[in-house]
């Protein structure tokens, strides 16, 4: 949306709603309705809006160790002496380890790639973080890689293409069950999730 | 009142192939399905990314899926969904995955919207079983590539001078996407790409489209002689598709590293160990 399609509306106005609508999923009436609604928030919400944004941009990083980001390098996962060395967990985005923390299950370290290889929308291993993560590996202290990606066919074409990597590589690579959901059903599951499920079956 | 030719329901049943997915809105899904009823299809699989959605699981690429469908002032709606085939083998190896995901990209790219081509539909899932079964995968993406170009409609000439109209003589010819297919060495139309092509090229092409996907294992041919009607078909398909294929670098890049592991394994042995 441009400057033009609003003539009365105030140059700054017009600019705010034009860069609303740059975000995913804002259309032009949203973008519209948002500047409204920012323009009858008190003046420190507003500025509290605008300082968030613009600390998030000046001081969020890539965490040199887990590829994370984070605002001090390095993160407070990869800091923590508490953690334990010997495991890494891979995951596609950073919001995969806030659900892992959520868990309070896992006490490793973590590495983020940002992404999954889709060879549909040409995403090859290139495009993640991986260059990152198998020098990591090279060090002794590590025993252990977990790979959750996401159980969606990039996740497992990424799964995949890590495990075809560390063949013969003296480290235990394992990747999470695949299987029901807790609450589901299994007159709705699919066929593969089924089959997964059965195979991934454990002594009761 | 409407003629039954105009009567569309609201509701509607398919079968179909699905293409791609990607992320719409909150928790949706918007599915690509090519279906051997109404051929490419966008649909909205609503709630579908949700874990505990009775859709999950049912949209990934790959899938044959029986739908039930709502129609949408621009979008129609899944209401039910079973899965009807997975090609699971294909799931277990990376390098056959991505085949599969070649095969998908270019019905996507073949396939027209609201425009059946039972043909395609019926080429593309008797080649997906192909790539499970076939011991030899390659073999099955050149006759899925030729067979494609056919029930497109864009069939390349193999027996005659597509210029002159002169049967081929048993000799090198030339090959040629934009004239429409083979060229005898006497003929040069102004303006066109033209590829060399081998007498043995020549006639796996032929066997190609003269045989059955099941006939195919019989056929043994050398790498040189892949990698020819590998880029012959390439270039017709390039040519046609008139865009980039995404899956093709990523498929390059695992062949490239399967031979490298091949060749380093055969090299192995004789290596002596360093002091």
């Amino acid at each position: 949306m441009t400057t033009e399609h609003l003539p009365s509306a105030a140059p700054s106005l017009a600019r705010l709603i034009q860069e609303l609508n740059k975000l995913p999923g804002v259309g032009p009436k949203s973008a519209q309705r948002l500047a409204y609604y920012i323009i009858r928030l008190p003046s420190e919400e507003a500025f509290d809006l605008a300082e968030a944004i613009s600390a998030v941009k000046h001081n969020i990083v890539f965490c040199q160790e887990c590829q994370n980001l984070t605002d001090a390098d390095p993160c407070t996962v990869c800091s923590n002496p508490q953690r334990n060395l010997e495991q890494i967990c891979v995951v596609e985005d950073p919001l995969d380890v806030l659900a892992m923390e959520r868990t309070r299950c896992y006490q490793g370290l973590y590495h983020v790639l940002h992404g999954a290889i889709s060879p549909l929308n040409g995403i090859g291993p290139e495009q993640l973080k991986l260059k990152q993560l198998f020098p990591r590996l090279a060090n002794p202290q590590v025993k252990e890689l977990i790979i959750a990606t996401n159980p969606t066919l990039e996740g497992e074409a990424t799964a995949m293409y890590i495990a075809r990597h560390l063949e013969g590589a003296n480290l235990k690579v394992t990747h999470l069950a695949r299987g029901l959901p807790v609450g589901g059903s299994l007159e709705y599951a699919d066929e593969l999730t089924l089959t997964r499920a059965f195979q991934g079956r454990q002594s009761v | 009142m409407p003629s039954p030719t105009e009567y569309r329901a609201r509701q509607y049943r398919a079968q179909g192939l699905v293409l791609k997915n990607v992320p719409f809105g909150e928790a949706d899904l918007l599915v690509t399905i090519f279906s051997r009823e109404t051929g490419k299809l966008k649909v909205v699989a609503k709630g579908a990314r949700r874990s505990n959605s009775k859709m999950v699981g049912h949209f990934e690429p790959l899938t044959v899926t029986k739908l039930a469908l709502s129609r949408g002032r621009n979008l129609d709606t899944v209401n039910q969904v079973e899965v009807s085939h997975n090609f699971s083998p294909l799931r277990n190896d990376l390098t056959l995955l991505t085949k599969g995901l070649y095969v998908l990209e270019l019905v996507d790219g073949f396939g027209s919207e609201a425009s059946p081509n039972q043909p395609l539909y019926d080429l593309s899932l008797e080649v997906l079983n192909a790539l499970v079964e076939n011991p030899n995968p390659d073999l099955v993406l050149r006759y899925f590539e030729l067979r494609l170009l056919q029930v497109s409609g864009f069939m390349p000439e193999l027996f005659l001078c597509v210029e002159c109209r002169q049967p081929l003589e048993p000799e090198q010819h030339r090959f040629s996407p934009d004239a429409g297919g083979t060229l005898c060495l006497n003929c040069t139309p102004a303006g066109v790409q033209v590829r060399h092509l081998s007498l043995r090229a020549l006639k796996v092409l032929r066997l190609l489209h003269r045989n059955r996907i099941d006939q195919l294992p019989q056929l043994q041919i050398n790498d040189a002689l892949e990698q020819e009607v590998k880029s012959l078909l390439g270039s017709a398909i390039d040519y046609w598709i008139d865009k980039e294929i995404r899956s093709n670098s990523f498929l390059k890049q695992l062949e490239h590293w399967s031979k490298s592991r091949v060749s380093s394994k055969a090299a192995s042995p004789t290596q002596q160990p360093e002091d």
